[in-house]
């Protein structure tokens, strides 16, 4: 089995060594990936910063064009999480440019799964506004490539914060579905299972709140029982996963309580999800404890990759479960419109 | 014109958002309204300094006792999020703001910046009046 990396572009000084945020998080991740011990099959992608015609299929054009210039008038706080450096737009455009680049090179070799290591994350970031760390939403740049190409792309975000950028950018595309498990409340205060995809592509969104203190079990039945007949349902020719890792009950960030055999597990069941090789991408979101991150990594891509899991043991026992079954009803209702809007197409 | 019965203020700490709190008050007692104190709390907020800047119910305390707007005409409250997703939500129930306040610039930004501007968004976006005070 072939994993395919991006090429570590992230050489930069980092202005606020101590944001939790930070260029070490990549080397986190990619020590996590040499310790898988691949040789030849760890295939590195080469890098390359997307260009502006894929990133306005995302991004609204002033957006990039201030956000740029901001990055090149030496940059600042965006908001009270978000900064921007000199290097900032260099970084982004690169970070973006990977994920394009490690699809492309899936689909060269038609085999293999992706982990894209980049930072800065993505999934906050809006149509028009950077925003909690994120300042170009990677993980959409390469599902609308995708999209352009005719494909069907299911993107699967368990980063414990809710991706509102990625579910604001395909609100209403139906060829793109769109499932973020996380913590609720929490920021950035959206994500409730009632938002479930706009007019022209009701259904497409699926959301899974969880309390505080849940733990894999939970992460587990939503993905099985919630998740996966959306999924079968909507047939996705390509699966993205928004891998963030701060659900980890070791990270300072949020309160759910998973380690990294979830992880793996939860990996496992996305990769199911994928119906051809060569079709699963995952892309680094969050994760700051630098150890948890590493060791989720792992766990996450050696299960991928079809390699048993040595780390922590999956946990149970949290809250959560209650609220699948209110979850699951939502999605019934929103699948029926969407099976609909999809049967209109296909008869056309 | 319908009277003012509700405003809401965004207050993240910082000078440029306490000048609108004070400035939100002075109007509250004025016309005898009630004002929402709203805080958008960020990722960072949880990790405290130096992240973010300490927002307390003391610290608002302090300040409207200081602007004289009696503790039964405000009410202070978090919501998880961007500020201007959370001021728009102000003017919806059950707050019902007939008016929102915001600083000219919050946290560190430079002025002339559009990128991350609460108020202009909240210009753009809003569905009721919105006051921006000015900075120092």
């Amino acid at each position: 089995m072939v994993l395919v990396v991006n090429e570590l572009t992230d050489d930069s000084e980092h202005e606020s060594p101590d944001h939790p945020e930070r260029p070490g998080r990549v080397e986190a991740a990619m020590a996590a990936v040499q310790e898988l011990h691949l040789g030849s099959d760890l295939i590195v992608a080469p890098a390359y910063s997307a260009t502006r015609s894929e990133l306005t299929r995302v991004h609204d054009a002033g957006y990039l064009d201030e956000l740029g210039a901001f990055c090149y008038g030496g940059g600042g706080d965006i908001d009270q999480d978000t900064y921007a450096t000199f290097d900032s737009w260099s970084i982004a455009t690169r970070a973006a440019g990977a994920g394009l680049s490690v699809v492309r090179e899936l689909q060269r070799r038609g085999e293999g799964v992706g982990f894209v290591a980049s930072r800065p994350p993505g999934h906050h970031a809006l149509r028009d506004r950077a925003m909690g760390f994120c300042l170009l939403n990677n993980v959409a740049v390469s599902a609308a490539a995708l999209v352009s190409q005719g494909e069907r792309v299911a993107i699967i975000d368990w980063d414990v914060h809710h991706g509102n950028g990625t579910q604001q950018i395909f609100w209403d595309e139906p060829h793109v579905l769109y499932v973020s498990m996380h913590q609720w409340p929490l920021f950035p205060g959206s994500g409730a299972a009632g938002e479930v995809g706009g007019r022209l592509a009701l259904g497409s969104v699926v959301n899974v709140p969880l309390p505080a203190g849940a733990t894999g079990d939970v992460m587990r039945r939503a993905l099985d029982d919630v998740v996966a007949p959306v999924v079968d349902a909507f047939d996705p020719t390509w699966v993205l996963v928004s891998a963030g890792f701060d659900a980890h009950h070791l990270d300072p960030m949020a309160d759910l309580c998973l380690s990294d055999g979830d992880f793996a597990q939860m990996s496992l069941a996305v990769s199911h999800y994928a119906t051809a090789p060569g079709r699963l991408a995952f892309f680094l979101e969050g994760g700051y404890d630098l150890g948890a991150l590493q060791a989720s990594v792992r766990a996450t891509l050696s299960s991928a990759l079809g390699a048993p899991h040595d780390g922590e043991p999956p946990t149970n026992g949290g809250p959560g479960g209650a609220q699948l079954a209110t979850i699951t009803a939502q999605r019934d209702a929103a699948l029926a419109s969407w099976t609909q809007i999809f049967d209109e197409e296909d008869s056309r | 014109m319908n009277d003012i019965n509700s405003i809401a203020v965004g207050f993240d700490g910082s000078d440029e958002s306490e000048l609108a709190l004070r400035w939100a008050a002075h109007l509250a007692r004025e016309v005898d309204a009630n004002l929402t104190v709203l805080h958008a709390a960020g990722i960072l907020e949880r990790l405290g300094a130096p992240f973010s800047h300490e927002v307390t119910p003391q610290v608002v305390a302090a300040i409207m006792a200081e602007e004289g707007l009696d503790a039964t005409r405000y009410h202070w409250v978090v919501e998880e999020g961007d500020a201007c997703s959370a001021l728009l939500h102000c003017a919806q129930a059950p707050h019902h703001a007939q008016l929102l306040v915001v600083g000219s610039r919050g946290h560190g930004k430079r002025p002339g910046m559009m990128i991350g501007s609460v108020s202009l968004e909240l210009v753009q976006h809003a569905s009721v009046p919105v006051v921006v005070v000015p900075g120092c």
